[in-house]
């Protein structure tokens, strides 16, 4: 399984703050496809994170079991 | 009472001593912001014997801001926010030195500013001014000690100390968007404890003491209380010198607002907008809003004093290009949030119209 962690508004829009997703061989680029289609993200920007570690969104990153990703919007209030 | 008994209990941790409140006595600080986050930081900062706080916001307290802004009284309402905060801090440490700086944080004063400090302190509401901040911190080589609100969620982190990772290598992308406290609501405590976490930073920076929030984002939720650090890394070419930033932000800062004819018909119908229309009286079509007024551009000068700065204005004219020449006019003396239309009165009209077909 994969560990997939929403937050600020990313999690208003997936109505979850995390869920589990089962281990298919996909890349990081291709889960957040699959999450973009599913949830039409749309116009919302959000850093990822693979296992507490921002990387870059274009990175060329084959998930592992057991790995986790975060979606981390900046967020504005103050 | 000397100094020394006011600081008694932090002088005789180990970890700060008398050297470390000497330290905190020669430190100066400029906090971005005297809204939920600045409120918070404040009077820790303060208490503590920071020697030189400064404080930057252009607001005044409304009633609305009470639930969060907790050093403000009721009676306080209508006065500028950083002179009610200096006023907090001289009855509880008249030792700190406060400068209140009741001006909006703009690419012109933002290097000044900055150069007089040794921390800065983001306790702002808007991404924009983020990247402002972010940005006069790396021409002038100080830490930016963030701290943001969603909600119940709250995030923390100290850019670019010892030349670390900044803002922008956390959120590369400028023109993205979030909710303030203002649209998105939010409760004082969450402000308050993201604060206090700023504020630690902020102290230990100062002492040089424990593992500073540099290259990891913390963020929190309130309502389960888990925390999580994230680690992030310099990845953007976080030199900036000052004639770039310069030319930044004195571009963005000169460019005219546009919006939408069709986004305006939402707010037809909301009371703290003015619609201005700067054509001269005998020009087709009319158009009549329950919240407008028309000053026609010739005379737009002399009659400035009908429009309330703090207002919300949106220009049109004939097709857009007089509005945009209005609206400069207005953003030199000090408007602060005017649009103007695109298209015009004939856009407008057109999309009123198509609205009435429907």
């Amino acid at each position: 399984m994969i560990e997939v962690k929403y937050f600020g508004a990313v999690a208003e829009k997936t109505k979850c703050e995390f869920e589990k997703i089962p281990f298919s061989e996909v890349s990081l680029q291709q889960l957040l496809q699959d999450l973009e289609i599913k949830y039409q993200f749309d116009s919302l920007s959000f850093s990822v994170a693979v296992n507490q570690k921002i990387v870059p969104k274009t990175i060329d990153y084959k998930l592992q079991t057991s790995d986790v990703v975060a979606l981390l919007p900046p967020f504005a209030g103050g | 009472m000397n100094d020394s008994t006011r600081y008694n209990r932090q002088i005789i941790l180990p970890e700060i001593g008398e050297a470390g409140q000497y330290k905190l006595s020669k430190a100066k600080v400029l906090i971005i912001g005297a809204g939920g986050l600045g409120a918070a930081v404040l009077p820790y900062l303060a208490a503590a014997g920071v020697g030189e706080i400064g404080i930057v916001d252009d607001d005044v307290i409304e009633v609305s801001n009470l639930q969060r802004q907790v050093i403000y009284k009721t009676s306080a309402v209508g006065n500028y926010k950083v002179d009610e905060a200096k006023a907090m801090v001289s009855e509880l440490n008249p030792l700190v030195k406060v400068n209140a700086i009741a001006e909006k944080l703009s690419g012109k004063n933002a290097i000044f500013l900055f150069e007089q400090y040794d921390i800065v302190v983001d306790a702002t509401d808007n991404l924009s001014i983020k990247y402002l901040i972010n940005d006069a911190c790396l021409v002038t080589n100080k830490p930016m000690v963030y701290g943001s609100i969603f909600r119940f969620q709250g995030q923390v982190s100290v850019f670019n100390y010892q030349s670390g990772p900044t803002y922008r290598c956390l959120y590369p992308d400028e023109n993205s968007q979030s909710l303030n406290c203002t649209d998105a609501g939010v409760i004082g405590i969450s402000v308050g404890i993201i604060g206090m976490l700023q504020a630690n930073e902020i102290i230990k920076m100062i002492l040089e003491i424990g593992e500073v929030l540099s290259g990891k984002i913390l963020v929190y939720n309130v309502l389960n209380n888990e925390q999580q650090k994230y680690d992030f890394e310099k990845n953007t070419i976080a030199k900036l010198d000052k004639k770039t930033f310069e030319e930044k932000y004195k571009v963005t800062e000169n460019q005219i607002e546009e919006i939408d004819a069709e986004v305006i018909l939402n707010e037809i119908d909301n009371d703290e907008v003015l619609f201005l229309d700067v054509r001269n009286e005998e020009e087709l079509p009319k158009l009549n809003f329950k919240n407008g007024i028309q000053i026609p551009l010739i005379k737009l000068e002399n009659e400035i004093e009908k429009l309330n700065p703090n207002n919300t204005i949106y220009i049109y004219c004939q097709s857009g290009i007089r509005s945009n020449i209005a609206a400069e006019l207005l953003q030199k003396k000090n408007f602060k949030n005017v649009k103007s239309i695109v298209g015009g009165a004939l856009a407008l009209s057109q999309i009123v119209k198509e609205k009435i077909a429907d």
